[in-house]
């Protein structure tokens, strides 16, 4: 037996784990014990990561769509027909007619060369993926506060810390071994304030847990920082030396005193002040956010408040002290930082900078093109409207994860030529013309990077089952056979290239990261150890600007027709669209059937039973679930997980966006629950009408 | 008849070469990350000698996290097996040596022989059991989670072991207790030689000073006591619980637990029945058919792992459902572990005796 060290495919946390293989199959999964973020410690997902790699399911050889049915194909065929059809639509209707989705569960190498193949061989800035869907916000909301969007500290930090402020993330069950950390920190002492309109498990610990309505947390982050300027609880040192632009925000901000935020989010002002002081009085003190903050129209003025708030407390820039966007994905950061998004390359340089794109043209000897390019959201509408018309998907799963499921199909269905490049059969590829059947994690080389931005080495612990191949190759090969000659020998030579046009990654590379548990960007040379936590002494953009921000309302509250607010997530068993977890044995059987949390005043109301079947309708679709009365949900609200694809939560949500990041609003939408089965008078309950709430 | 010989520290690695030739050789390596795992051996000088205890525990050498059982082919056409049927056994029969585990590992085997070996036989461990010879060392340095002390599981064994080796510096006190060790061990003595007097000497003074190093002293009879006495009550489980991820860790990191699920996979090839870890810390692995999930609090599984590890266990083998390895210590996220609980439910039953 051989044990191989890599890395966890589930979640942004990064653990470190070990494959067990015997005679060329995996048999086992075991942690780290020395790994800094983990431990010793896996969740449910990470002590199962081995069981899905050789699941009957796994896709077997490239398929190629003929007389509306999938056939089996050569690699040559296959990729040869991607080559011509992608060219062929590149000059009929030009390169932006093009949409490429990478993937945050790829590598950061396999996202590099996605990106190459997109700007440099399509020629379009055609290529996003779903931290579109998650933390956009953050990479653009914080990149205008601070010069860079990331978590500042690391995850180790937390023991050590004395005031935890998390909001807007449901920690132990999205993030178990972050939530592990922050146990710890508590049982240290740490005074943990949760602001969640749910009671989640991390909720149960907290000193202060504050219920705030979904959709308000402008307001009652606004709040908190009104009474620390009004209180003279302002780092004025730090405001002076290390910031600008106060005087504007201070202006806003007397418009959102105590009570003025009572009233919007529902949290007692005398709430409000105590959070704000518990947490400006120290300085050990992070704050900890996830969708719960980005997933709203008003995405990125949340992710600007959060950085107002440890600008002006001045916790940032220390150990221990700074604002930690908790990322999704495994590898979400990576994909972020090698440039899969539609406006900057790799290290988040953008696009539109003429002497980067020279840079970049001269490394790759192609005219690169400076306009920004669609976003995920924009694909579908550009291809539901007919500009789009071919995309590149690899590895996600637009049919189960983007809001407004019907509009995405239709805009799936009237593409002229889609590849699908993923392990399994996923409901995108159903519209598949060509789907190419990829390696998982455990059959590749490569690295991730994980949420506190540690780049970590993942390994190959058995060769690629079936006719698969490791994404990177496929697209090395694809980009030669479109006139682009690729030929790395390894991923190793793709991290070098990395290395040479991303400052922050500069010093990284594969056989640094052989020994250890791997390097924290910045690192900018081979010598460089890596940095734990980021701003120390100087922000990267140099001042940190405070961004005026007011309350906005969400875009659908709940009114007479839908009177329920939904919000979406996760649970702890599953993982996003399912395509891994669902075949996991242990996963799968644990949470088998999608739910509805409701509250049991709302249930008793609308006279439905516990573990009955309920239909829940919006605006855009039905779907039918089982029913689940739980005091975790505050009244007027209802929550489903998004996993599955029988219920798929994401019928129903909203596509509406915020303006800048692109974000779609999961958190909220209205709905209306009806018993499936003997329906009974149903009497209407109160209704809840945000817009009397907005201040001008 | 004494089995016991010394064997110079100069040997061993001969020894070892000797016996991979008929065996495969396991043994604690250190990993990238300077972790120690149990691997098959590739260069003998890498063993660690000196090691703080693995993770996970040598448990998936005879009870692995994922085991085929076996194939079947010709339930459907598509197979390409022209109807016949053909099952195929997939029991793992390769010949081990597992160099290196520890007392309480070797404690937790004899636990997993009652369990598999008793009235009710498990044919894949019991294969798997004896094709693998264990060669255990004495711990003279023990883990600071470690308790195996109060139980009797370790840091040395009286009886139990196939081969138990103590480290006395420059030489190890070889004891074998099993008469394939014995015949193991004669089959090259000429590099073994009886004990002497200070052979024994050294090694009860190693014996001694090992006890003298453990950090925690836990006996879990009072644990025991206290929750028969009905001192424990719910909602002392609930404070427990209430740290529990559901991650199945303390499970799956627990070299006694054998908590498994079986499922099919339907290839191409072929149907293939695996068996694979579980956990009951999980709901769903009481569901019943038509869903009805009796334990579905949290705070009965919990309940449910100590009874039976503390209460189920003693009762049906007169020994507790766990050796004091202190794996749960470090794999449980929430630090909910065997040596934290047992101390509070002990704490707990002194305050009411106190009041
Ligand atoms: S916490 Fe995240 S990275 Fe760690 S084992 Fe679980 S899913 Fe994997
Ligand atoms: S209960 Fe914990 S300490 Fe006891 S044997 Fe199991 S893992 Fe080891
Ligand atoms: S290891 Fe800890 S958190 Fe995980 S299931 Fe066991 S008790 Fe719960």
């Amino acid at each position: 037996m051989n044990t191989i060290q890599t890395v966890c495919p589930y979640c942004g946390c990064g653990c470190g784990l070990y494959l067990h293989v015997e005679a060329g199959r995996i048999e086992g999964t075991s942690p780290s014990k020395l790994h800094p973020v983990n431990g010793g410690s896996l969740c449910v997902k990470g002590w199962n990561a081995h069981e899905f790699v050789s699941h009957p399911d796994r896709l077997k050889f490239p398929m190629i769509r003929e007389d509306g049915r999938l056939r089996r194909a050569s690699w040559d065929e296959a990729l040869d027909l991607v080559a011509r059809k992608l060219s062929g639509i590149k000059t009929s209707y030009g390169p932006d007619s093009i949409g490429i989705l990478s993937s945050a569960k790829c590598t950061n190498e396999e996202n590099y060369l996605m990106m190459k193949f997109t700007r440099a061989v399509l020629g379009t800035n055609n290529i996003d993926h779903c931290a579109r869907l998650c933390h956009s916000s953050t990479v653009g909301g914080l990149a205008a506060a601070f010069g860079s969007g990331a978590m500042t500290n690391s995850i180790n930090e937390i023991p050590e810390a004395k005031v935890l402020f998390v909001i807007g993330s449901n920690t132990t069950e999205q993030h178990p071994m972050i939530g592990k950390h922050m146990l710890e920190a508590v049982d240290r002492g740490a005074v943990l304030i949760v602001a969640d309109p749910r009671r989640t498990q991390i909720a149960e610990f907290a000193h202060i847990h504050i219920r705030h309505k979904c959709g308000t947390d402008v307001a009652l982050l606004m709040g908190i920082m009104n009474v620390i300027v009004n209180e003279g609880l302002v780092d004025v040192d730090f405001v002076r030396r290390r910031t600008e632009n106060f005087d504007a925000f201070e202006e806003i901000l007397r418009r959102f005193p105590p009570d003025v935020v009572e009233g919007i989010t529902g949290v007692k002002a005398h709430d409000v002040r105590r959070v704000a002081r518990i947490y400006s009085m120290e300085k050990r003190s992070m704050l900890f956010y996830a969708m719960g903050i980005t997933q709203h129209i008003t995405g990125i003025d949340n992710v600007r408040a959060c950085a107002d708030l440890v600008m002006l407390t001045g916790h940032i820039g220390l150990p221990m002290s700074g604002l930690n966007p908790l990322r999704g994905q495994n590898n979400v950061q990576g994909a972020c930082d090698m440039g899969a998004l539609p406006n900057v390359f790799t290290g988040y340089q953008p696009v539109s900078d003429s002497k980067t794109r020279t840079k970049f043209e001269r490394a790759w000897r192609r005219k690169l093109p400076g306009g920004p390019g669609l976003t995920v959201m924009e694909m579908t509408d550009s291809a539901y409207e007919g500009r789009l018309k071919g995309m590149y998907i690899m590895g996600e799963n637009p049919l189960l994860s983007d809001p407004d499921l019907s509009h995405v199909r239709e805009a799936m269905k009237r593409l002229e030529f889609l590849v699908v490049q993923d392990i399994f059969p996923t409901e995108t590829a159903e519209y598949a013309d060509v789907v190419l059947p990829a390696s998982s994690f455990a059959e590749k080389d490569g690295t991730f990077t994980n949420t506190e931005r540690r780049v970590q080495l993942l390994r190959k612990a058995i060769p690629p089952v079936y006719e698969s191949r490791p994404d990177w190759e496929i697209l090395g090969d694809l980009m030669t056979r479109m006139g682009y000659r690729m030929n790395y020998r390894g991923a190793y030579e793709i991290m070098e290239e990395i290395a040479l046009l991303t400052p922050s990654y500069g010093g990284i590379h594969h056989h640094r990261l052989q020994e250890g548990f791997g390097l924290q960007w910045p690192c900018p040379d081979g010598n460089h150890p890596g940095t734990p936590y980021l701003h120390r002494r100087k922000f990267a953009r140099g001042l940190g600007t405070f961004i005026p921000i007011d309350f906005v309302p969400p875009d659908e509250p709940p009114d007479r027709e839908f009177p329920l607010l939904l919000t979406t997530g996760r649970i702890s068993f599953h993982y996003h669209t399912g395509t891994m977890c669902r075949r996991t044995m242990v996963l799968d059987r644990e949470e088998p059937e999608c739910y509805l949390e409701m509250n049991p005043l709302d249930a008793d109301r609308l006279g439905l039973k516990h573990r009955s079947m309920v239909k829940v309708t919006s605006r855009r679709g039905s779907i039918k679930v089982r029913l689940y009365v739980t005091p975790r949900i505050p009244e007027g609200s209802v929550f489903i997980p998004f996993h599955f694809k029988e219920a798929a939560a994401n019928i129903l949500t909203n596509p509406a966006v915020d303006p800048n990041a692109k974000i779609p609003e999961y958190k909220v939408c209205a709905v209306r629950v009806e018993p499936l089965h003997a329906p009974r008078e149903v009497e209407k309950p109160p209704v809840v009408d945000l817009e009397d709430l907005r201040i001008t | 008849m004494k089995s016991e010989w010394v064997l110079s520290k100069d040997h061993l690695s001969y020894w070892l070469r000797q016996l991979r030739n008929e065996r495969e050789l396991i043994g604690p390596l250190r990993d990238g990350g300077k972790d120690i795992l149990f691997r098959t051996v590739d260069m003998l000088h890498e063993i660690v000698l000196e090691c703080p205890s693995s993770l996970p525990s040598p448990k998936g050498f005879l009870f692995p996290q994922y085991e085929a059982m076996f194939s079947c082919r010709g339930l459907s056409l598509s197979d390409g097996s022209d109807g016949k049927r053909e099952i195929s056994d997939l029991r793992d029969r390769t010949r081990r040596v597992i160099f290196g585990v520890r007392s309480c590992d070797v404690s937790a085997v004899r636990l997993l022989d009652a369990f598999c070996l008793g009235k009710l036989r498990d044919p894949y461990y019991e294969e798997r059991r004896r094709n693998t010879f264990l060669i255990s060392l004495v711990c003279n340095n023990p883990d600071p989670t470690c308790f195996c002390l109060g139980l009797g599981t370790g840091p040395y064994l009286e009886e139990g072991f196939d081969i138990q080796m103590t480290d006395l510096g420059d030489r190890y006190f070889v004891q074998a207790g099993s008469p394939e060790a014995v015949r193991t061990v004669r089959a090259m003595n000429f590099f073994f030689r009886k004990p002497r007097k200070v052979d024994y000497e050294d090694q009860y003074e190693v014996f001694l000073s090992s006890k003298a190093r453990f950090r925690k002293r836990i006996n879990l009879e009072g644990p025991r006591q206290a929750i028969l006495s009905g001192k424990v009550g719910d909602d002392f489980w609930q404070e427990v619980t209430d740290r529990c991820f559901e991650c199945g860790g303390c499970s799956y990191s627990c070299p006694v637990c054998t908590c498994f699920t079986v499922t099919d996979r339907i290839n191409p090839e072929g149907i293939e029945r695996a068996r694979l870890w579980d956990s009951c810390m999980f709901k769903g692995f009481t569901r019943m058919a038509g869903g009805v999930l009796p334990n579905e609090k949290r705070v009965q599984r919990t309940k449910r792992w100590y009874y039976h590890k503390l209460v189920h266990y003693p009762r049906t083998t007169g020994k507790f459902g766990c050796v004091g390895c202190g794996r749960c210590a470090v794999a449980c996220p929430g630090k909910i572990d065997m040596a934290r609980t047992a101390t509070k439910i002990k704490g707990l039953a002194l305050k009411e005796e106190v009041e």
